[in-house]
């Protein structure tokens, strides 16, 4: 039987190093119980490593986590790779890897990246600097993502920074994005008029939350669905089997 | 001064030969943000820039841009490469950062001015 799932597609954890110290996975799964989120794409910068915690965390709760990363392109676009099975989710982990930028964090300046357990515990603190742009191509990115069953979504096109609207001027055509997002700051249902290069593909809006507050208060997306799974989701995205989505209005 | 004198002044590879080198060199535009330059950058304008994104191309057409100058040793990818040729804008490059293309650009524009 299908049903409205309330979705979030853009999470930072601790990970992020702009992220608050409460995006512990943990709480976030708490949190996303208690306002009543049931699906939380964990999204962190370059990086993957608190997916894990996420999933164990949400084991039980009834809150369904998709693994999930915010990349960096070196165009400095900003792309959602979103995968159904976190087999899928470590191979994309294990290309991005090698891309990153050699540069150390400094945590003074753009914070620290905790890599976390579903109990809060700290696992370790990542060096690498999260917050910068891989060698990947925007193209080359999503075509992976593809590969590997997974769902490209230009994040934030309607911010002025990182957004493939103003790095590239326009969506490349035949890219393969399964959607865009708009932030909060784009009133939901105005975005294909505000951004025509938006064009046709399917809009959906997320919090990037990097506080419980911004999780809470945030944008989400609603998919008629019958599971909570990223193979679903896409079925929603192009309308497909009876599933649909819309933005909250 | 053509946009292929100045080429040669500067020392940029040609990645697309295309006629529009044979132009006069009539002022530049750099950035980095494609919508920048969809917005702000002026036909007949040499554009500086480190994205070696397709896009690029089109972005160039649409303005009617004299050339792309793609910066810092930054390789433009082979469709980047591809589709200025097929569409005919002047694709150059080098190992030179941006600062100094437009500097050495911007002295070139204006001499005997």
């Amino acid at each position: 039987m299908m049903r409205w799932f309330r979705a979030d597609l853009h999470v930072h954890t601790v990970l992020s190093p702009c992220a608050a110290v409460e995006m512990t996975p943990r709480n976030i799964i708490r949190h996303a119980q208690a306002a009543g989120i049931d699906i939380v794409a964990i999204t962190d910068h370059n990086a993957g490593d608190n997916v894990a915690a996420a999933l164990r965390a949400a084991a039980g709760t009834g809150v369904a986590v998709l693994p999930g990363m915010e990349l960096q392109t070196r165009e400095e676009v900003h792309l959602l790779a979103l995968f159904g099975k976190m087999r899928d989710f470590m191979k994309w982990c294990g290309f991005v890897a090698p891309h990153r930028s050699p540069l150390l964090n400094d945590e003074a300046r753009f914070g620290p990246q905790f890599v976390v357990d579903e109990t809060d515990e700290l696992i370790r603190i990542e060096e690498t600097m999260l917050l910068a742009s891989t060698d990947l191509s925007l193209d080359e990115a999503v075509a992976q993502i593809n590969e590997w069953g997974g769902v490209a979504i230009a994040a934030h096109v309607d911010r002025p920074m990182f957004s493939c609207l103003t790095q590239l001027g326009f969506i490349p055509p035949d890219l393969g994005l399964a959607a865009v997002e708009v932030s909060r700051n784009t009133k939901p249902g105005t975005a294909r008029e505000k951004y025509p290069r938006i064009g046709r593909l399917p809009i959906v809006s997320s919090s990037d939350a990097h506080t419980i507050d911004d999780f809470i208060s945030g944008p989400k997306t609603m998919f008629l669905a019958e599971t909570p799974t990223l193979a679903e989701l896409r079925q929603a995205l192009t309308g497909e089997g009876g599933r649909r989505f819309r933005d909250p209005a | 001064m053509t946009l292929r004198e100045m080429a040669a002044a500067l020392e940029l590879t040609i990645v697309s030969d295309t006629a529009a080198l044979d132009q006069p060199l009539a002022g530049g535009y750099v950035s980095d943000l494609l919508s920048h330059v969809m917005g702000q950058a002026k036909a007949g304008q040499v554009w500086v820039t480190m994205q070696g994104h397709q896009n690029i191309v089109a972005v160039a057409s649409l303005v009617g841009l004299g050339a792309v100058i793609v910066t810092s040793g930054v390789e433009p990818e082979e469709q980047t490469v591809n589709k200025a040729i097929e569409q005919e804008v002047a694709l150059c490059m080098t190992k030179l950062p941006t600062y100094e293309v437009a500097g050495r650009l911007y002295q070139l524009d204006t001499a005997g001015k």
